[in-house]
């Protein structure tokens, strides 16, 4: 790896907001309530206080964003990483990239494989289980429509059930949204001495 | 049917096996229809119309090239907008003459295809046509949402094929 990695997790959400973030002192009881889940589970930040000018909406997604990455069973997390990952990376979201590299090697303790992918994209060449996660998110990403049962078929060999593929479709769909929310609303701000590798 | 939405986008029947499989992730069935029942029919719609929120809808299920999307919220334009004024400007290229719904459609489009080039000059626009903060969240939850949707649909539709 060339630079290191910045290690978002523990630090503030670096994120510069367009929109004007709801003002916490005349906020309504509906606003606070919808901020008490967040998806990270951080301090209030700027991105979460954009939100919450629709509490309805952000009261939904917050638990439907918990539920697909930290839900119990199912798809090892790590994998559910990787769908992010490849996600952001093809939606132009460095920064929603590179803090989910992060958890994903935190997760596996295996750092190559998002040096491979820093390298060369989602066109990495991982192990084959991986790699047939990688391809499914990618193509799920940038075309739906051009997903057919054949698709499944690649996720299976791996060793896949159903229920993991389910939780892999879930975590890549999320990721189109969130990239559009991060990137429309705002900018994520990552310092350029940092580096931002994804 | 059940009534959930994307059971009945996707044609999942209770028994079968793409529907039970969906059942063992409760909370993400839960609250994907209540994200739905958020986002389309909001108590508090902030000034985004009903009929805006479908028609942007279904401007993104055609860019996606969705057909039971695109039927699904082309039905719920039609009970919105009976004169077909936004269905026209979204499926039948009718003249735009409005600078809201225009600015409306201009970020539908940008958010779908390409958010990594999105400018605070995007958001400003659709502040100058009037729309609120709230407005505009809501605007880009939906769109956002709606991607989200598509791909959840792409792999029921993938489970249920093959299985």
């Amino acid at each position: 790896m060339s630079k290191p990695m910045r290690d978002f997790t523990h630090g503030e959400l670096e994120w510069r907001p367009w929109v004007p973030p709801l003002d916490l002192n005349t906020a309504r009881q509906e606003q606070l309530v919808a901020l008490k889940v967040t998806p990270s589970n951080r301090a209030v930040g700027a991105y979460s206080l954009v939100l919450a000018h629709d509490p309805e909406a952000l009261s939904e997604r917050s638990p439907l964003y918990n539920g697909i990455m930290f839900g119990q069973k199912g798809l090892p997390r790590a994998d559910r990483e990787l769908g992010a990952v490849a996600a952001s990376r093809i939606n132009g979201c460095a920064y929603c990239a590179s803090v989910h590299a992060l958890r994903f090697t935190q997760l596996t303790k295996r750092p190559e494989v998002m040096e491979r992918i820093q390298a060369d994209g989602v066109e990495a060449v991982l192990d084959p289980r991986l790699n047939a996660i990688l391809d499914y998110s990618a193509k799920l990403t940038r075309d739906p429509a051009a997903i057919t049962p054949a698709d499944a078929a690649p996720l299976r060999a791996q060793g896949l059930t159903d229920m993991e593929i389910l939780d892999l479709t879930h975590a890549v769909a999320m990721f189109a949204w969130a990239n559009r929310l991060m990137q429309t609303l705002g900018e994520p701000t990552t310092p350029a001495a940092q580096g931002n590798p994804l | 049917m059940s009534d959930d939405v994307m059971d009945q986008l996707a044609g999942l029947a209770p028994g079968t096996a793409a529907f039970e499989l969906r059942r063992q992730r409760p909370d993400v069935v839960k609250h994907l229809q209540g994200s739905d029942d958020a986002i389309f029919s909001p108590a508090d719609d902030g000034g985004l119309t009903p009929a805006e929120r479908a028609a942007s809808a279904l401007r993104v299920a055609e860019l996606l090239r969705d057909d039971a999307l695109t039927g699904h919220y082309r039905a719920r334009l039609a009970t919105l907008d009976p004169a077909g004024t936004l269905a026209r400007t979204v499926e039948g290229g009718a003249q735009i003459t409005e600078g809201r719904w225009d600015a409306i459609l201009a970020h539908v489009d940008l958010v779908t295809r390409g958010p990594a080039s999105a400018e605070r000059d995007d958001i400003d626009e659709l502040t100058a046509v009037g729309l609120s903060s709230h407005a505009i969240v809501s605007l880009s939850q939906l769109i956002a949402y709606v991607n989200f949707q598509s791909r959840v649909l792409a792999g029921l539709r993938m489970l249920k094929g093959a299985s």
